[in-house]
């Protein structure tokens, strides 16, 4: 436990917190903005000065559900009477649904894009910390040729801009017909984070003292049995910080997605911003999007705050 | 419970590999940028499907990434779409390239050239110019027109105050001198009001649209586009002057105007900040919309004015024509679906739904040209379309003339000669390089 | 050094072998590397030795180091490759600050540690897309609330040549920072207690502290972090192309784009990828280098 404080060392303690509050919320005013710009009325989203205080709506998640076009001409009184307060909040800014041939609202891609977001960020993050954390203890604990060299291809791997990869990505993806499907995106995703997966669990089981495991050695425990019991109980600070980096990197991945995907499996990055293009910048609409693509990535790192935490211990063995 | 996840996840990955949808046979696709109209012909198809039971899908892709979107398929001779509404300085590359089909025939046997208005076959579906060969139908008419603030040049006071300054009377300008004379009017920093909103970015075709547009006015061209010939003709004293002019009317602009395209010149408008917006007809409906634009009731809007001479007038093309792909695997099915689209009853849905139809019926009949604020002026500029370079090395040029352009009109680098000299070099190596000479 | 069992030993008897267990772990990665890699690689490689347009059917011919030998001659590439490494001095350097900064002030009990640390890293959840959309609304001088915030009337960040690479760079800074936050607060925290409290009996000062005992313990995590950082920075494309166009504040990444989706120039987009390459290979070996004697320490 720590020792005794001296006088001084809590009051820097305490300007320390205090910075670090001031810090966080003057960090936190843009994504405050963004956030609360979700729940404004279209037409206070661009005002200066920004309008703190407004009577939130739901109008910007409505619209990103639906598909909607300006409409040409006025609405007809007695549709907008029948219509259900949702719509009518839609009608009031100049839009309608569109509606298929039975009368019913056609949704837009955004839920299939989170879908298919979630399934390929976590299957691909899955692979690639799991991948990542075999191969750092493969190059940590044991002698390999040429070790220096394959750790820097294995870094190299992330060095060529997306940009010129793209065209020869594609191609490959095309002739073995993984081009819009959700396996060629985790393949992809996986891939690529990969090189800062080994490498990043390679510094954390690098700090793990060798001494534990050759302790469990000594009393019997097979190579991976120790592996298992012991490495990866240590490392979970850094499984846990390699898999939020994952997830967020093949979360918020752009360009792939758009250049590798059509309808089927395009997530949800290149959907958000397209809000764009009827010559009037949704900001509201591209908030409520970016706020609840938010959600899921803050709530898995909020779920696992404690193992990013916790650090490596070190401490004596007691035999 | 990790290894259930983990079975979960391996689970769901292999179904979403296993589980493809059998691609249905009746089934075409459509690919188109992002925005309304593309959602307008989304409706409009469904229409087509209730007739024959084809059903079309109408993909979409944001506007920055459509072009290399669309150009990486057609690269990898890929069939996803069956058709595509490309824009028009897609046509060289799309027909070169061999990724257009031929629709010479197409048009001859329904008689196309002559059901649409002719300044937009020449612009959408013509390729070599004056080579009689067509490449697109044109779908979506669009040229660049002019927003602005008929309740400022209303108001009284500001209508005395001009006439003393300028000397006549205070209206929609007539020409380009006008145009200047009512932005320098309008321009008070203090007031937080600005004289004119102007394309900027050099990104696409943003800058040089407008660019192009001036030029055209003050008389000049780009450039022969039969011969290739560009020096003399780029860096003409006209086209200079148009330059210059341009430069001009950039001071009148509201601070930071350093890279704007059609979003911000909206702004320009909606947020009170100009007196007049450039922009294409096809981002005005959300200028006339009172709920997206609180100062609807009080915009107006007009064609591009003559050059300062009074003549001549030209508008920049914008607007796409729609092509079959030539790797489509249902080509008869997507030429059954263009029969059915050039029909005059379609084409006034067309326009209905709010789609800028090219039909020349439509677009001169009463109906269309009252049924918005900006339709009279859309109509009378689709009279007067000029277009940039359709050659397939196209993106090349436009890429060095925003190149030239953007330090001198936003950064006051160099001179418009040398501007103009400079991009006549470059034109001149780039049709070099293509062995246009 | 490496310790490896000793075959000797009654565990090595039972169970897979060391040499099984590290060619089981290390294999399928490095391979399934390989064969996701090798063809683009190759591709770009080959295709950067001619003057291959992938827009046109034309079949390609080579023309040996023409490509390489006009974009080392372009002034344009040169500015592009100062504006770059400017960029990446600026925005790693603030990132590091920043980051290791606010670690350092983290590295300590306080009520909500976790809910703040996770409110923190907010900053880099979102997609560079949108980030680059919300901060130029942000930086714009007629309806940006930074101008506002700053009291600075009208003052113009991103259609400034002067500016204009700097506004982005805090916005990448911004959105970054929290990343080397995270790893250094994770070298920070394993730093055993008793190494301080050993140095607290010795009455040595905060800086020797800080300098010989937190700083190398950290060191090995943070310069993962600066590697990946810088790696990511010179390529940075989406932020910068959607905030600036300002030639002063054109990336290489962006020129990339230009020359392979705009102007379909395959072949020199391929060089200048390569260059690009060999750039960021030279700059990662240095710190790869300086990581491992570091380690050995």
């Amino acid at each position: 436990m720590a020792a005794v404080q001296s006088h001084r060392q809590r009051a820097m303690h305490r300007v320390a917190v205090v910075l670090v509050v001031l810090a966080t919320l003057v960090y936190l005013v843009p994504i405050y903005w963004i956030s609360s710009t979700a729940f404004k009325p279209r037409r206070l989203a661009t005002t200066v000065p920004p309008t703190v205080l407004f009577t939130p709506e739901v109008t910007a998640f409505v619209k990103l559900f639906t598909k909607r076009v300006q409409m040409i001409g006025q609405v007809d009184p007695a549709v907008y009477e029948k219509a259900p307060w949702w719509e009518r909040r839609i009608y009031d800014l100049g839009e309608r649904f569109i509606k298929d041939s039975d009368g019913h609202i056609e949704l837009s891609a955004y839920p299939s894009r989170f879908l298919n977001s979630l399934i390929i960020a976590v299957a691909s993050t899955f692979l690639a910390v799991t991948m990542g954390t075999l191969t750092a203890y493969g190059f940590s604990r044991f002698r390999m040729p040429g070790e220096q060299d394959w750790l820097f291809f294995i870094l190299s791997t992330r060095m060529l801009p997306p940009v010129v990869v793209a065209i020869p990505m594609f191609l490959m993806y095309r002739t073995v017909g993984l081009v819009d499907s959700h396996i060629g995106l985790i393949i992809l995703y996986t891939a690529f984070n990969l090189s800062f997966s080994v490498w990043l669990m390679k510094g954390f089981i690098d700090e793990i003292p060798r001494e534990y495991e050759e302790a469990a050695l000594v009393d019997g425990y097979t190579r991976l049995e120790a592996f298992f019991k012991i490495v990866l109980s240590q490392a979970a600070t850094g499984i846990a910080a390699t898999a939020v980096f994952c997830f967020i990197t093949a979360w918020n991945e752009y360009a792939f997605a758009l250049m590798m995907t059509n309808r089927r499996a395009q997530t949800a990055p290149p959907f958000i911003p397209s809000q764009l293009g009827s010559g009037i910048t949704d900001w509201t609409a591209i908030a409520a999007g970016t706020f609840l693509f938010l959600l899921p990535v803050a709530i898995f790192t909020f779920l696992l705050r404690k193992h990013l935490l916790r650090g490596v211990t070190f401490g004596a063995i007691r035999k | 419970m990790r290894r259930r996840t983990c079975l979960g996840i391996l689970a769901a990955a292999i179904l979403a590999f296993t589980v493809k949808p059998a691609a249905a046979a009746d089934t075409l696709t459509i690919l188109w940028a992002e925005w309304d109209p593309a959602n307008y012909l989304q409706e409009l198809v469904k229409d087509y499907e209730k007739q024959t039971g084809v059903k079309i899908k109408v993909e979409t892709v944001p506007w920055p990434d459509f072009q290399t979107k669309a150009f990486t398929e057609f690269n990898a001779r890929g069939d996803a779409y069956d058709m595509v509404v490309g824009d028009s300085q897609w046509l060289g590359a799309g027909s070169t390239g061999g990724h257009y089909v031929d629709l010479t025939d197409f048009f001859k046997k329904y008689n196309v050239a002559k059901s649409m208005a002719p300044a937009t076959v020449v612009g959408y579906a013509e390729y070599p110019p004056k080579s009689g060969k067509y490449w697109a139908i044109p779908l979506e008419g669009d040229a660049n027109g002019w927003a602005y603030r008929k309740d400022w040049f209303e108001d009284p006071k500001e209508k005395a105050a001009f006439k003393k300054k300028y000397g006549y009377d205070l209206g929609v300008p007539k020409d380009y001198r006008q145009l200047r004379d009512i932005a320098e009017f309008f321009h008070r920093p203090n007031e937080k009001r600005y004289g004119v909103a102007l394309y900027t970015d050099n990104t696409y075709d943003a800058l040089a649209m407008g660019v192009e547009q001036t030029i055209f006015s003050f008389g000049g061209e780009l450039g022969d586009y039969s011969t290739y010939k560009v020096r003399g003709i780029i860096n003409s004293k006209q086209n200079v002057e148009a330059l210059k002019f341009y430069k001009e009317l950039y001071k009148f602009t509201p601070p930071g105007w350093g890279k704007v395209f059609f979003l911000e010149d909206n702004q320009a408008i909606t947020e009170g900040l100009a007196a007049m917006s450039m922009n294409f007809f096809a981002f005005f409906p959300a200028l006339a919309n009172p709920a997206t634009n609180k100062n609807a009731k009080g915009t107006g809007f007009f064609a591009n004015p003559a050059g300062p001479g009074g003549k001549p007038r030209y508008a920049a093309l914008g607007g796409q024509g729609i092509s079959v792909v030539t790797y489509s695997k249902k080509r008869d099915q997507s030429f059954k679906f263009l029969e059915w689209f050039i029909r005059d009853d379609v084409q006034q849905r067309w326009a209905d739904l709010g789609g800028y139809t090219c039909n020349e019926k439509v677009l001169s009949s009463e109906k269309f040209r009252k049924a918005t604020p900006y339709n009279e002026a859309f109509y009378q500029s689709m009279l007067m379309v000029k277009d940039f370079w359709a050659t397939p090395e196209y993106a090349e040029l436009l890429e060095q003339m925003n190149k030239r352009m953007h330090p001198y009109i936003t950064g006051d680098k160099g001179t418009a000669e040398e501007a103009l000299n400079g991009l006549a070099d470059d034109w001149e190596a780039t049709f070099k390089k293509y062995k246009r000479y | 050094m490496l310790r490896t069992l000793d075959p000797g030993s009654p565990a090595a008897k039972r169970g897979l072998s060391d040499i099984s267990i590290r060619n089981l772990f290390i294999i399928p990665t490095i391979a399934f590397l390989i064969a996701f890699n090798i063809f683009p690689l190759i591709y770009s490689l080959g295709y950067s030795f001619t003057d291959f347009r992938a827009s046109r059917n034309a079949p390609a011919t080579f023309v040996g180091l023409q490509n390489y030998r006009d974009l080392l001659h372009d002034e344009h590439v040169w500015n592009n490759f100062t504006v770059t490494a400017k960029y990446v001095l600026v925005s790693v350097g603030g990132q590091v600050l920043v980051g290791f900064g606010v670690a350092v002030l983290l590295n300590r009990e306080f009520p909500l540690k976790g809910f703040i640390t996770t409110l923190l890293l907010l900053p880099m959840m979102m997609s560079m897309v949108v980030v680059g959309l919300f901060w130029e609304l942000l930086y714009s001088p007629s309806w940006g609330i930074v101008d506002y915030a700053l009291g600075w009337e009208g003052f113009d960040w991103l259609s400034n040549p002067n500016v204009a690479l700097y506004a982005i760079a805090i916005t990448d800074i911004w959105m970054w920072s929290p990343f080397v936050m995270l790893l250094s607060l994770a070298g920070l925290s394993a730093i055993p207690q008793r190494l301080y409290e050993a140095a607290a009996i010795d009455r040595a000062s905060s800086w020797y502290t800080f300098t010989r005992i937190t700083l190398p313990l950290v060191t090995p995590l943070l310069l993962i972090a600066i590697i990946f950082r810088t790696m990511e920075a010179i390529k940075t494309f989406d932020l910068a192309f959607i905030m600036s166009t300002q030639e002063t504040a054109e990336l290489i990444a962006i020129k990339l784009y230009r020359l392979a989706f705009q102007e379909w120039q395959t072949g020199q987009s391929c060089a200048l990828a390569y260059m690009v390459l060999i750039m960021v290979l030279a700059v990662t070996n240095i710190y790869v280098k300086y990581l491992n004697r570091v380690k050995e320490r």
